[in-house]
């Protein structure tokens, strides 16, 4: 037993890494005022653009010596990732921001589209439509894990300063809050809203990356299997504060680790310990499991600004 | 601004597409009539007896139409402005039909021989001639045309918002398509595209591939059995359609559809399977199992709404993979061990497939062509019963206008059982079923699909329960003032919403839509997604989702073709969908007033203000500010 929950504590750290990402790029959408539920296609994007990316990068390489180590492939390849979640959370921006549109159904238009879209990216590189060839390349492990590892747990103190010692944080908040009074003193609201939204899109870039390049060494479809939404809520259940995504996200984490851990074992089947974090997910957001009253979303969250 | 910019376009398309393509090969290759002569790059060769020396001078007589009508920007009136661009039109539509006379009349001539030298059908010099991408333009062009007249006149801007609820789906459609387009032009190199084609040749080559790619994506509207499996896959669309538009209605987003349509299948397969009895009782009780199994997992997240205010959305979508983690652990083996002890559960059907066993014959629902009396393959005879019966019911519903709603019903029904008896009567119609359309299992589900969509109007434009989830769905303060209780109606908005995508499931369980009749691995659940495309594209009315679910019918079954001649894989008819959801959300790239019911009825004011004889003008109270009608507001 003892055993078994040494074994958790880093694979709590690996998959806490991605959700942890994700809900912190998903703060900093919502207190600006903008819902981002696209963030699980924005993953799976970020996912498949790192993927596709060091794959054709290491391709020619690999030609001439099989497995060849390239010290910066994968780095380019975290770069494309970030730089794909990056375009996508541009256009769930674009959609909103300029053309005013429902947030929610922009960003399960964004998510519909990161189901087929990789299909037909895949078999325009691959002739297949589920998963990318194999890497070679992979991130480096630092001590056992990859550096987005540690970037994610670094975040979290970096963004807490960011949000609330910052100029910036303060008028990201007052955005979020009170866009009208922000406006009055002068703070451009459509441009704080883009850059959050992207910012966004830049970490559920990076978990993307982190879960085909630093996790798993391809792309498949559909890989991000409900992160983005898990991350969505434990943002919720966070209370839209850093350190809250800290707790609640290492909780996530701690299933979806002990999920894996117990795969081989005769306590529960595998299929239905599958299903824990989503269940776990709703008993903790209708408050159930907390008898924390839910904090108070961000005032001006979904709402269109008229300017 | 607009005239100029669509001549340009038009101009560029007349001269650089395809305007016909005279024959094609299976895969796509084909020879190719543009404005500068014939394109064959992979030489099939046609004819000489082909009379096609005219194309050069109808792309001509195009362009030259498209330079008259820039002439309208000079005209100062607005009447005559209208007036030349009606004309323009007009002339552009007989222009159009005078090519295709020419074109099919040239074809038929050369195949006329060819057919009276003894050739059969299937070899004939010239296969598969279709119009191409300039002929469509064309056609577009002038109705475009005919668009801006109207636009010229007074109350013309009016005249188009009026129609928003096309508009706006049709400009999405448009925008996909485009989309659509550019991915398959990076996707594919050009039909027959070989290095010593030149610039403009390949360039001609790519839009005939994107041409042919939507050709192919709607061919099914051309023969019988593609209508068929069209319809079938509609069938699954329109419940899932319905489903989310009705959570739309009460304010609620319902992206459950996948989980709830997985319950809904998981409940009618244990009373399809394990209840035994007369049909007459267990195909019912099997149906409503599918809706009560979609009802419980919609209802879920409508009372954790009710009860703690958590959002539908990610509870819906969580239950989504909880439904997923169900499905398999039912049919993916009968052995389980929970903390040590072993289970056994009796779903899982023998053999390596996950799959359950076998619905019960009296359990199933009939094929479209059982209906009609025909059975399987080869001559039968048609049956008029059900034909009649839906015809009497349906024109009794709607002639009866005056009397009140519950009599109206009880006629209507009584009026569908005598044609029913009646069409029973009377001697079937002979009739061949082609082995291809037998195979086909378009089912009963279509029925209980466009029954749905009747009870679904009637329920939210007919009763008071309907009007209040309405009210709730456009402002639910408003209505919890009113007296609405919003609680309660959050929770059965959801169940109904849940059962109705549960009811999807019928199609795939009962009627063997996933070629068995049973639970299988392969239940394509993502269909509940689809049906978030063909709410927002339906407009969340009923009949705008029937039509809705018909057209993506008829691009999932061209996909298929698709796939098989191009190789382009079938996920580009989803991705179409998904940019429709995109395009509609941002209220198809158009003005706001499209999309704005306020600034469109300002819209509409202001025509009806234009419209008034100028002498009234000074009578009509024009509110705080009355000065003259000036652009809308917008609202903070």
């Amino acid at each position: 037993m003892a055993t078994l929950f040494l074994a958790l504590i880093p694979a709590t750290l690996r998959s806490t890494t991605p959700l942890l990402l994700t809900a912190l790029g998903g703060m900093y959408s919502e207190r600006s005022g903008v819902v981002n539920i696209a963030l699980e296609g924005i993953i799976l994007f970020g996912a498949l653009a790192a993927a596709v990316t060091t794959q054709q990068l290491e391709a020619p390489i690999l030609a001439q010596t099989p497995a060849a180590r390239v010290v910066w492939i994968p780095w380019v390849g975290l770069l494309a990732g970030a730089l794909g979640g990056v375009a996508i959370a541009f256009v769930h921006a674009l959609v909103c921001l300029h053309y005013k549109a429902d947030q929610i159904v922009s960003g399960t238009a964004i998510n519909l589209l990161a189901l087929s879209v990789p299909s037909l990216v895949l078999q325009y590189f691959y002739g297949n439509t589920t998963n990318s060839q194999e890497i070679v390349n992979r991130l480096p492990l630092w001590n056992g894990f990859s550096p987005l590892v540690y970037l994610a747990f670094l975040l979290v103190p970096v963004s807490w300063w960011l949000l609330f010692k910052t100029p910036w944080g303060l008028r990201l908040r007052a955005v979020g809050e009170h866009p009208q009074a922000a406006d009055t003193v002068g703070v451009d609201i459509l441009r704080m809203r883009y850059g959050a939204v992207m910012l966004s899109g830049l970490l559920g870039g990076l978990a993307g990356a982190y879960l085909s390049i630093g996790f798993l060494n391809q792309f498949v479809r559909n890989m991000s299997a409900g992160k983005g939404f898990i991350s969505l809520a434990a943002m919720i259940f966070g209370k839209w504060h850093p350190l809250g995504i800290l707790g609640s996200t290492l909780l996530f984490g701690a299933t979806d680790a002990l999920a894996i851990q117990l795969q081989g074992g005769d306590v529960m089947p595998p299929v239905l310990i599958q299903a824990l974090p989503f269940v776990l997910t709703m008993l903790v957001l209708s408050g159930m499991l907390s008898r924390i009253r839910q904090a108070r979303p961000p005032a001006a969250l979904g709402k269109v600004y008229h300017n | 601004m607009l005239l100029l910019l669509a001549n340009l376009i038009a101009v560029s398309l007349f001269l650089s597409c395809p305007w016909w393509v005279l024959k094609r090969e299976f895969g796509g290759a084909g020879v190719l009539a543009g404005t500068f002569g014939v394109i064959d790059p992979q030489e099939l060769g046609i004819p000489d007896s082909l009379a096609i020396g005219w194309i050069p001078w109808l792309s001509g007589a195009w362009v030259l139409l498209a330079l008259c009508s820039s002439w309208a920007l000079l005209i100062r009136e607005r009447q005559l402005r209208a007036r030349w661009l009606y004309s323009l039109g007009i002339g552009g539509l007989l222009l159009f039909g005078l090519g295709l006379l020419r074109f099919y009349g040239a074809i038929g001539a050369v195949n006329g021989v060819a057919l009276a030298e003894g050739i059969l059908p299937a070899r004939l010099p010239l296969r598969r001639f279709s119009p191409s991408l300039a002929c469509y333009a064309s056609f577009a062009y002038a109705l475009l045309l005919l668009l801006l007249g109207r636009l010229q006149l007074p109350g013309g801007k009016a005249f188009l918002v009026r129609w928003r609820q096309i508009v706006v789906p049709l400009s999405a459609l448009g925008l996909a398509v485009a989309v659509g387009a550019v991915v398959v032009w990076i996707l594919r190199p050009g039909l027959g595209a070989s290095p010593d084609l030149t610039l403009f040749e390949n360039l001609t080559t790519k839009l005939d591939l994107i041409t042919y790619t939507f050709q192919l994506l709607f061919s099914p509207l051309t023969h019988l059995s593609g209508l068929f499996q069209s319809l079938l896959l509609a069938t699954p669309l329109v419940f899932t359609g319905l489903a989310v538009a009705f959570g739309f209605q009460a304010g609620l987003f319902n992206i459950g559809a996948p989980g709830q349509l997985t319950m809904g299948a998981i409940a009618t397969m244990l009373v399809g399977v394990y209840l035994s009895g007369p049909g007459w009782l267990t195909l019912p009780l099997s149906i409503l199992a599918a809706a009560a199994g979609g009802a419980l997992w919609g209802g879920i997240p409508g009372w954790l709404k009710a009860r703690f205010g958590t959002h539908e959305v990610i509870n819906t979508i969580m239950m989504n993979y909880i439904a997923a983690s169900i499905f398999l652990f039912l049919i993916s083996a009968n052995q389980y061990r929970f903390f040590g002890y072993p289970v056994t559960l009796p779903f899982k059907a023998p053999g390596p497939e996950a799959r359950s066993y076998e619905i019960r014959p009296e359990s199933r629902l009939p094929t479209v062509l059982e209906l009609l009396g025909l059975q399987g393959s080869g001559a039968g005879e048609l049956s008029w019963a059900w034909p009649l019966a839906l015809l009497a019911g349906v024109s009794f519903y709607l002639f009866w206008r005056r009397w009140p709603i519950q009599r109206r019903l009880i006629g209507s029904l009584a009026v569908g059982l005598l044609g029913y008896l009646l069409g029973g009567i009377l001697p079937g119609w002979p009739v061949e079923v082609p082995a291809g359309l037998a195979v086909i299992r378009f089912n009963g589900a279509f029925l209980i699909a466009l029954l749905a969509v009747a009870v679904v109007n009637f329920y939210l434009w007919r009763t008071i329960e309907g009007y209040e989830l309405r009210a709730m769905g456009l402002s639910p303060k408003a209505a919890e003032y009113a007296g609405v209780n919003l609680g309660q109606k959050q929770i059965l908005a959801m169940a109904v919403s849940g059962a109705l995508a549960g009811l999807a499931a019928t199609h795939y369980v009962l009627g063997a839509g996933i070629e068995e009749y049973r639970l299988k691995q392969s239940l394509p659940a993502n269909v509940g997604f689809d049906g978030i495309a063909v709410a927002l594209m339906g407009q969340n009315s009923p009949l705008g989702i029937t039509l809705t679910a018909l057209l993506f019918g008829v691009l999932l079954t061209g996909g298929l073709q698709l796939n098989l001649e191009l190789g382009i894989s079938r996920e580009l008819v989803t991705t179409l969908q998904a940019l429709i959801v995109l395009f509609i959300a941002a209220g198809g790239l158009l003005p706001t007033y499209f999309t704005d019911p306020l600034q469109a009825a300002q819209v509409e004011m202001d025509a009806q203000r234009a419209l008034a004889p100028s002498g009234e003008k000074e009578e009509i109270p024009l509110g705080p500010s009355s000065g003259p009608p000036s652009t809308p507001q917008p609202q903070s």
